[in-house]
């Protein structure tokens, strides 16, 4: 393309305001994209949740170690179950003692009352009521298996807020994102505008106005799409740095490395196609209010 | 040829003209006068298939413009320029141009935006075709100039009408249009111009170019065509500077038949006034 291409009339007409509008829609897409990554590794506040929150499964006293390794490895197999870890009546002992000191006086002669028990911690992806019932159902009927602990009646209430407060962090994502294109519509607006002279200009040379449009709202969409990709590149840099450098950051969102599992991706991908087609969009609407050549 | 058959213009309900047989052939330079506010620029702007007519049609190589394919009136303007009335000036009212001047744009922009219109061009041979026809028009190659402070870098805010109408002027020329329109073009540029204008537009008919100016007097010192290159229409008087003579022809001082309106439609007189010096530009 020459200098001089259509493909790039606002660049080449209004290169200073281009480079205005270009930084702040970089800075706006970066935090976009910091919320975004930050929402698509903890699921909200289920990462959160399911690291805080685990199930416990007491075993009766007769359940050997190896015994109580073997169930605690066939209950990690279950669907929904993230982690099953197997503690020896011994370490729950310690774990007791730990959280209670003082009281070892209720060992008896007869040695620890404590039984070992399986702790499971459920996938954050699937911290639901419909998981827990499904992993209680699995597990009361084995004999091995005294009681199960999980959360009582709380429980339910704790998930069916979990909920509420993940889709409202969504929909503060969503808004951020419907706040962007406003911001973009509004700069593509008055920069047409700006141009309608231009394209007056232009359009009484033969240019057909729909060419001008679409060629305009093409390269906002790439612009936009390739501006998206450095946001997400700025973001998933800072994601990594918080994550190694805070534990507790890392424990509330999750590993960063997460980002590159084929699951989590597509996630990324999606949000440099919509940044594109909003921008693409936010053109083409604004091309609307360019006032077509006059006589 | 550009052609018009039973032409009709209408403003706020108010007919301007209606019935005009127009006929603008390869190679000539024809000027459209009439007292102000007759439509001179809506006819420029209907001939050109920018504004539909009330009435007839406008026909660009037995092509018509308005009522055949959609991109018509498109793939003429392609071929065509236009000089405008108010060529970026900072108190017009023309949509054209005000972008430009909005954002303090220089001549270079208009260039710019002209070789946009041409398909893009590469920034050397640009600059190097502007050079020329900035030359051209007198515009650049002045003494003491440099590339920092030449006209080029100049906003055409800055302009005096003068100038930006030469400069509007070269940047149609950049695209070397088949068809050039110039409203009120020779007014604006000025006495001073006048006569550089006409070797330019001769030159040009002689290219087999079509040159169709509107204006509301002619200059003295253009020759005139023979006896009957004076036509009215409408509101109109149409000069027919054409077929293009070798040297200009001896100044004329309105002798009926030189081609030199001295009389107008209605009740004005469009044509020279008294003493027969062409009106000053700014």
């Amino acid at each position: 393309m020459t200098e001089t291409s259509l493909w790039w009339i606002d660049w080449t007409l209004n290169g200073r305001t281009m480079r205005r509008e270009s930084a702040v829609r970089l800075l706006l897409l970066f935090i976009a994209a910091s919320g975004f990554l930050v929402m698509l590794l903890s699921g909200g506040v289920d990462r959160f949740l399911a690291g805080q929150w685990s199930v416990t499964a007491l075993l009766a006293p007769s359940v050997s170690e190896e015994e109580g390794r073997g169930i605690a490895a066939k209950i990690a197999d279950l669907p929904g179950v993230a982690a099953a870890e197997y503690h020896t009546p011994e370490a729950a002992w310690k774990e007791f003692i730990a959280a209670f000191p003082g009281l070892d006086s209720i060992r008896t002669a007869s040695g620890n009352p404590l039984p070992g028990y399986v702790e499971i911690r459920l996938r954050r992806d699937r911290l639901t009521q419909e998981t827990l019932g499904k992993l209680e159902s699995a597990l009361k009927p084995l004999p091995q298996i005294e009681k199960v602990l999980a959360g009582g009646t709380w429980m339910p209430r704790v998930l069916g807020l979990k909920r509420w407060v993940n889709a409202f962090l969504w929909s503060a994502l969503g808004f951020l994102g419907l706040l962007l294109f406003t911001v973009f519509a509004v700069q593509e607006r008055s920069r047409a505008v700006r141009l309608s002279g231009d394209f007056a200009f232009l359009v009484g040379r033969g240019i057909a106005p729909r060419g001008i449009a679409w060629r305009r709202a093409a390269t906002a969409a790439l612009v936009g799409g390739l501006s998206s990709l450095v946001a997400l590149a700025a973001a998933a840099a800072l994601l990594f740095r918080l994550d190694t450098r805070f534990s507790w950051f890392r424990k509330a969102v999750g590993p960063w490395e997460d980002l590159l599992t084929p699951a989590l991706l597509p996630g990324p991908v999606l949000f440099c196609l919509l940044a594109a087609l909003a921008t693409g969009a936010a053109s083409r609407m604004a091309w609307r209010a360019a006032v077509s050549p006059r006589p | 040829m550009i052609e018009a058959f039973r032409l009709g213009a209408a403003v706020g309900g108010e007919t301007l003209w209606d019935g005009l047989d127009l006929a603008f052939g390869e190679g000539e330079v024809w000027v459209v006068t009439g007292p102000p506010s007759c439509g001179k620029t809506l006819l420029l702007t209907t001939l050109r298939g920018l504004r539909p007519p009330e009435a007839g049609d406008v026909l660009v190589g037995g092509l018509s413009l308005y009522r055949g394919k959609r991109d018509a009136a498109g793939a003429f303007r392609s071929l065509s320029g236009i000089v405008p009335e108010c060529p970026a000036s900072p108190g017009g009212d023309a949509p054209e141009g005000a972008g430009a001047r909005d954002r303090g744009a220089t001549v270079a922009d208009l260039f710019r935006l002209s070789a946009m219109a041409l398909g893009g061009m590469e920034a050397k041979e640009r600059r190097q075709r502007e050079g020329e026809l900035l030359s051209l028009v007198g515009l650049e190659g002045r003494a003491g100039e440099t590339a920092a402070s030449g006209i080029r870098e100049r906003a055409l805010a800055s302009l005096s009408l003068s100038e930006r109408a030469r400069v509007a002027l070269a940047a149609e020329l950049f695209r070397s249009p088949q068809y050039l329109f110039g409203d009120m073009l020779l007014a604006n540029v000025g006495r001073d111009w006048t006569d550089t204008l006409w070797a330019l537009f001769r030159a040009l008919a002689r290219e087999g170019r079509t040159i169709i100016l509107a204006e509301r007097t002619i200059p003295s010192q253009w020759p005139a065509a023979k006896a009957g290159g004076v036509s009215s229409a409408g509101p109109f008087l149409i000069l027919h500077l054409g077929p293009v003579p070798a040297t200009p022809g001896p100044s004329s001082r309105g002798e009926p038949g030189n081609g030199v309106v001295l009389r107008g439609g209605d009740g004005d007189e469009p044509g020279l006034p008294p003493g027969g010096e062409g009106e000053e530009g700014a």
